[in-house]
């Protein structure tokens, strides 16, 4: 199995190389507002995570993604085989995470990291607030056994086993968010019982945090708690309700990360 | 309100059958139907311009609206047959099927949302999981079934073979003698041999094909034991009778050590014999010739635990649990043409699991030897009850000889005292020297044990008393210390002990000098 077909990359135009990383739930679509205005001078690297989207379900070893350490080692094998400078990593709620881990364990690797609704942690614990209880996340993991979007098991064959055909993909309801179940279940787990408050301090990386004034899966106090961790990392605030400014407020998005990235 | 005006003067969309809401892009309800403020218990102005679509949801629902709901919504413009819980003003979770669409208009973007009351579907849908969830469970164990069954029938298909090769190996005998005494039919010392020959080879026969009936007998749960409270040196005896001579013919040594007091097991005499003698027998077969060979029994945590030791192929260790399996025999016996159909162990397995009991085996792998320990349950019987009578009787028959004991140490006295009964002799104890000489005055016993280190006469004083008085010359006297220096054996001599003894006592052998002592 390839690197490209186990995570689809895509890579768009051409300069210093910059690559997204989806959050939970959906896949590298949710990129699709931002990325033209930096495929025209960058180059732009897209990529599901293993688990997600079309990446190849067949490599999702439970053990090795146990952690979100199993995606950051996949962010830096990519980063390793496709880029040949320094890159610039951008990653939406879990994968600010992941990237935190990727460029805490291989810096030389990386110019700078945009962290989009960044938590390091979703339970509450002690004095920290991260706005959820464990009863939470188990509840949320019930609310999708009963929404295996686009997933039943009629058409879930299909999807596998006609690759030639991308058309058939595009007719189904709610495929950007379409997954193996188990899969999701596993990832979802993984990603809202993750605490890595204790690696935010070893981040040397020029580091943005773009927090959202209403996001009720990343409340602000979460954003500024990591701002005060990273030691000398920015922190912009973007007007928007909800927990994907890339999506519902992409103009935005775009201006503070390519000012960002600019000046870098 | 900066929300697009609904159609309030329409009644079809007021009192629809599906609850219908508009929503901004910050969730903020515009304007929502009867039916939806009727289903969640709210007035219009409770919900519009107030309450976001969120604030219905419990977190869960809510956290899924963010990572899922929204973002699909905002790629795809719609999202089709999502179902979430809404809240109840009273508090009351209502399953609800929800479909929406994006519009574009003047003032921006808005959802419009249908919702459906999705009460039944939902049960029906977590039935539905739950029984996927059990199917699931249960065919994980019907495929580890399948797996035991086609490895249970490769173990046959196995078993099979060798159990034809074994009845077909006294055959060849069985056709070469009668060929043999076809050609010399007047040669008497021929007819002799084709006679033992034939003896031995049709008594294997027997012994595989009594073994293979028995075998299927206890898995057709047929074998009815017949119980009775047994001794178990008789039982060990027993099969160390029927074990011996094949450990004889290879030269072998066989130890044994067993406590000095009665054990009794509730079981079928035959049936514990057979156990031990088909694990004597296979530390035999798999132990080279010259080879050690042992047999312990103790008494731990109220058990009987026997053990049997060789030092013989060993077993490596992933084969420790599947030995005790029908057909699982690992490798060819070392010598002698035994031969065997590895139904030996499943056997004593059977028979010691209807005894209540377990059997296991232990080895530091291939060439190390192996331990087979037989656990049974021990009966605690009184001591004048009918089996301890009944051993006794036996071994009066042999060989009674009439013991005293003088030891101050009134538990080593008394456990002597049931040892001796044990190895048949009758015993009776006392604790001083004075007291001592009395017994043995007026009970005038074959042998004595004493004790040298005693509180009022030390025991070389009561031997030279012994020897000196009418009646004690022919008495056979042993002494039993806790030193065992040369010095300590020529004072006991001297003072005219036949034999001396260090504590602890080897009771087999401590028997066979009483029994060498009284023939001269």
């Amino acid at each position: 199995m390839t690197l490209q077909r186990k995570h689809n990359i895509n890579i768009l135009g051409e300069g210093p190389p910059i690559v997204f990383l989806h959050g939970f739930g959906c896949d590298q679509n949710m990129w699709r507002f931002v990325v033209p205005a930096f495929a025209r001078n960058h180059t732009v690297i897209l990529y599901d995570l293993v688990g997600s989207g079309n990446s190849e379900l067949a490599a999702y070893d439970h053990g090795k993604y146990g952690t979100l350490h199993g995606h950051a080692d996949d962010l830096l094998d990519i980063v390793r085989s496709v880029a040949t400078a320094p890159v610039t990593v951008v990653g939406h709620s879990v994968s600010s995470m992941i990237s935190l881990l990727a460029t805490n364990k291989a810096p030389d690797l990386f110019k700078a990291q945009v962290m989009v609704g960044p938590s390091a942690c979703y339970i509450d614990d002690a004095d920290y607030r991260g706005g959820f209880s464990r009863a939470d996340i188990e509840e949320l993991l019930e609310t999708m056994e009963s929404n295996y979007l686009g997933w039943s098991a009629a058409v879930a064959p299909q999807i596998m086993g006609a690759p030639d055909q991308p058309a058939l993909r595009e007719e189904l309801t709610n495929s950007f968010c379409r997954t193996d179940p188990e899969i999701a279940k596993h990832f979802a787990r993984v990603t809202f019982l993750s605490d890595h408050r204790a690696d935010l301090r070893f981040c040397r990386l020029p580091t943005l945090i773009l927090q959202c004034t209403d996001d009720f899966v990343a409340p602000v106090e979460v954003g500024q708690y990591i701002h005060r961790a990273i030691p000398g990392s920015e922190y912009v605030l973007i007007d928007n309700t909800g927990h994907c400014p890339h999506l519902s407020a992409p103009d935005a998005s775009v201006a503070a990360i390519r000012r960002f990235v600019q000046r870098g | 309100m900066g929300y697009p005006a609904g159609p309030e003067d329409n009644a079809a969309w007021r009192r629809a059958p599906c609850g219908l809401l508009t929503a901004g892009t910050d969730g903020l309800i515009g304007q929502a139907n009867d039916t939806f403020c009727n289903w969640l218990g709210y007035r219009h102005d409770e919900l519009e311009g107030v309450t976001r679509f969120a604030d219905l949801l419990p977190m869960g629902a809510r956290l899924f609206h963010q990572t899922h709901w929204q973002p699909l919504l905002q790629m795809q413009g719609s999202i089709a047959e999502v179902q979430l819980d809404l809240i109840h003003r009273d508090g009351r979770r209502i399953p609800m099927l929800l479909n929406a669409i994006r519009r574009d208009g003047p003032e921006g973007y808005t959802d419009e949302i249908g919702a459906m009351v999705a009460t039944d579907r939902k049960k029906y849908e977590r039935e539905l999981i739950d029984a996927r969830q059990r199917a699931q469970t249960a065919e994980a164990g019907q495929r580890a079934l399948n797996d035991e069954l086609a490895r249970e029938h490769r173990r046959k298909d196995e078993f099979i073979a060798t159990l034809a090769h074994e009845l077909r190996n006294p055959l060849a005998p069985f056709a070469n003698v009668l060929e043999v005494l076809r050609l010399r039919p007047g040669d008497a010392a021929l007819w002799d041999w084709g006679y033992e020959v034939l003896e031995r080879q049709l008594g294997q026969l027997t012994h595989l094909v009594d073994d293979l009936l028995e075998v299927s007998r206890i898995t057709q749960g047929k074998l009815v034991l017949r119980r009775e409270h047994v001794e178990l040196s008789d039982i060990l005896a027993s099969a160390v009778d029927a074990a011996m001579p094949p450990i004889r013919t290879a030269h072998q040594t066989l130890t044994t050590a067993l406590p000095p007091v009665p054990l009794t097991v509730d079981g079928d005499r035959t049936r514990l014999t057979q156990i031990f003698c088909n694990l004597l027998n296979n530390a035999s077969k798999f132990t080279p010739e010259g080879g050690a060979i042992g047999l312990t029994a103790m008494v731990v945590d109220g058990a009987i635990v026997v053990e049997i030791s060789d030092t013989g192929a060993g077993i490596p260790p992933e084969h420790l649990e599947r030995i005790f399996d029908m057909f699982s025999q690992l490798h060819a016996p070392l010598h002698r043409a035994t031969g065997g159909l590895g139904i030996g162990l499943a056997l004593v397995k059977g028979l010691t699991t209807l005894h209540g009991g377990t059997v296991t085996a232990r080895s530091a792998g291939l060439g190390q030897g192996s331990v087979f320990q037989v656990t049974l349950p021990l009966v605690r019987s009184a001591p004048d009850s009918a089996p301890a009578t009944a051993t006794a009787t036996r071994h009066e028959a042999l060989r009674k000889s009439r013991v005293v004991i003088i030891d101050d140490n009134v538990d080593a006295a008394e456990t002597l005292v049931l040892a001796l009964d044990m190895l048949g002799h009758s015993a009776q104890c006392a604790y001083t020297g004075l007291a001592g000489l009395q017994l043995l005055e007026r009970a005038a016993p074959d042998c004595a044990l004493v004790d040298i280190g005693l509180p009022d006469i030390d025991g070389y004083e009561l031997v030279r008393r012994v020897r000196a008085a009418p009646w004690g010359r022919d008495i056979v006297l042993i002494a039993v210390t806790g030193w065992g220096q040369e010095a300590d054996r020529r004072a006991a001599t001297e003072a005219g002990f036949n034999a001396h003894f260090t504590k602890p006592i080897d009771f087999t052998k401590l028997d066979v000098a009483i029994g060498e002592l009284l023939r001269r």
